[in-house]
């Protein structure tokens, strides 16, 4: 059944290549500014990776104008205004973003300010309150998980209020995407799986969503088949450029998909259970969505069923209901083989979350933005049993 | 011209049902923990409310333009009277700048699942309150001028 209504938008150039991210002068050009302000951490400098992207920049005729190395987990506030200050002072023309989720979140706040100046809280705050095109924001993601040098959305962190800000815009939406294997090369076999679940949650709900189009699905279905196939690989032989590069490409995917259709309640589950007891988001992600599948089950499995092939399920013969259930057991299949790899754990229990706090997190849950995009309604009571299975 | 011919009418119908939703603990008491002040910024006709959840107790406040509000909505009268059946689909009104939302978009999010009891209630307080002529799950027939 076609939806109501879809709006489907994404202007980001998205290029893929094994050491592409060193090599952008064609892109670069076409971009047509020179000076560059880079945005990344201090774990990625010390890998090198900024050393690498920058002399790149300079071989393609381009100047770095400075740096902010100090994004911390969680962009912040603080962080936002400090880059966008530097970025100014600086003399730079656009961003160049060299991160994970953290760094690129940044990146794009901080281009508001850089832009278009303000207070980014008291004059931004909101959904699509920008008017104009920002200045140019190249990304190379070092993680295949948030998406989001695809995705129209920053969120920040603001350390005096304790509370995440979401700034949901088009014209946060990067210029260019630079999917690059050696820049995820390095990432240790926990952030591989935790990411790579990250993304796989990102496709699922946003097929299964209520706000799903079919330019949505096509997105998320390549991002879930890449995902099935390559991130055992990827976790277990980091330095498998395949499974690297299909990870990249199906988190971009996911990206596109969910930035459109959003997210449901395993993200609910996931953003209370992180701010409740700092499970990483992506091991949050990656424990609660089989058991978000079974719950949103009567809802959603006419498009489980279609999942389930997908997901490298044979489905001949069977019923939907069946076939629906072979798709929450492909994603319990790849949670057990990364948990093999002592990758990523698979109960709240095993995370630090407290018995008596599964209550908490339903409620958390409920109260969470994402709940209104979950395909079924949630309620509190009937949540918490699927939570507690989690435990 | 809009469904609502004046913004007397308009503040008469929202204003009465903002009114009717503060007297709901089904609603109100969820509304009230979020401790948000929105600015509702009505257009064609024109109507500024408050609604302030900052207290014990909701409070409904027409004309108030001097509290300084944590999220701003904007929109068309015609569109919020559409929200206030479920028929508004929040993506598709963002997106196109049928609805304008500065302040907190999260916070905003999360309570919505708390007025979706709203979405039944809004025509039966149409029908019992003499406003049956602005109850569009009915075949409608504009008012009479």
């Amino acid at each position: 059944m076609l939806p109501e209504f879809f709006e489907f938008y994404n202007p980001t150039k998205v290029v893929y290549e094994d050491g592409v991210a060193t090599d952008l002068k064609p892109e670069l050009d076409i971009i047509g500014i020179k000076k560059y302000f880079i945005v990344s951490d201090q774990i990625i400098n010390d890998l090198g990776m900024i050393k690498k992207v920058a002399d790149g920049l300079v071989e393609a005729g381009c100047e770095v104008t400075g740096q902010y190395l100090d994004v911390k987990q969680d962009a912040r506030l603080n962080d936002v205004k400090t880059c966008a200050d530097l970025a100014k002072t600086s003399g730079a023309e656009g961003i160049l973003s060299i991160g994970g989720g953290s760094v690129i979140d940044t990146a794009k706040a901080a281009n508001i300010l850089f832009s278009e100046g303000g207070d980014l809280v008291d004059d931004y705050s909101g959904a699509h309150t920008l008017t104009r095109p920002l200045k140019p924001h190249v990304v190379i993601p070092t993680t295949a998980g948030t998406g989001s040098e695809v995705t129209m959305i920053a969120v920040i962190y603001d350390e005096e209020n304790k509370e995440k800000l979401a700034f949901p815009d088009k014209f946060l939406l990067p210029n260019l995407a630079v999917l690059d294997p050696q820049m995820t090369i390095s990432l240790p076999p926990k952030m591989t799986a935790a990411t790579g679940m990250d993304a796989l949650t990102h496709a699922v709900e946003a097929y299964v969503g209520p706000q799903a189009s079919p330019i949505s699905d096509a997105f998320a279905i390549g991002a879930i088949e890449l995902i099935m196939k390559n991130l055992v690989n990827a976790t277990r032989n980091g330095e498998d450029v395949n499974a690297r590069g299909a990870m990249l490409i199906a988190s971009s995917m996911a990206g596109i998909s969910f930035t459109h259709s959003m997210c449901g309640c395993v993200h609910g589950m996931a953003h209370a259970t992180g701010g409740l007891y700092r499970v990483p988001h992506g091991v949050a992600n990656g424990i609660f969505l089989p058991f978000g599948m079974e719950y949103n089950f009567e809802e959603i499995k006419e498009k489980l069923a279609r999942l389930a092939p997908v997901m490298g399920e044979d489905i001949s013969g069977l019923s939907e209901d069946e076939a629906a259930k072979l798709a929450i057991a492909a994603v319990r299949k790849l949670s057990k083989q990364l948990n093999e790899l002592d990758a990523l754990p698979l109960r709240l229990r095993d995370v630090g979350v407290p018995e008596d706090g599964l209550e908490a997190i339903a409620e958390g849950a409920i109260n969470d933005g994402t709940s209104f995009y979950n395909p079924r309604e949630m309620d509190e009571e009937e949540l918490l049993p699927y939570i507690q299975k989690a435990y | 011209m809009g469904m609502f011919k004046t913004a007397e009418k308009l503040e008469e119908v929202l204003v009465g049902f903002f009114k009717l939703m503060a007297d709901t603990p089904v609603i109100a008491d969820k509304l009230l923990k979020s401790n948000l002040i929105i600015r509702f910024n009505y257009a064609d006709p024109d109507l500024v409310v408050v609604v302030d959840a900052s207290g014990d107790k909701l409070d409904v406040r027409p004309h108030d333009t001097d509290t300084k509000a944590i999220v701003e909505m904007s929109m068309s009268a015609d569109i919020a009277h559409r929200f206030w059946f479920g028929m508004v689909n929040l993506t598709k009104a963002l997106t196109r700048k049928e609805m304008v939302a500065k302040g907190p978009i999260p916070k905003v999010l999360k309570l919505l699942p708390a007025i979706k009891p709203s979405y039944a209630m809004y025509p039966q307080y149409l029908e019992a309150n003499g406003f049956g002529e602005y109850n569009i799950t009915k075949a409608y027939t504009p008012p009479s001028a």
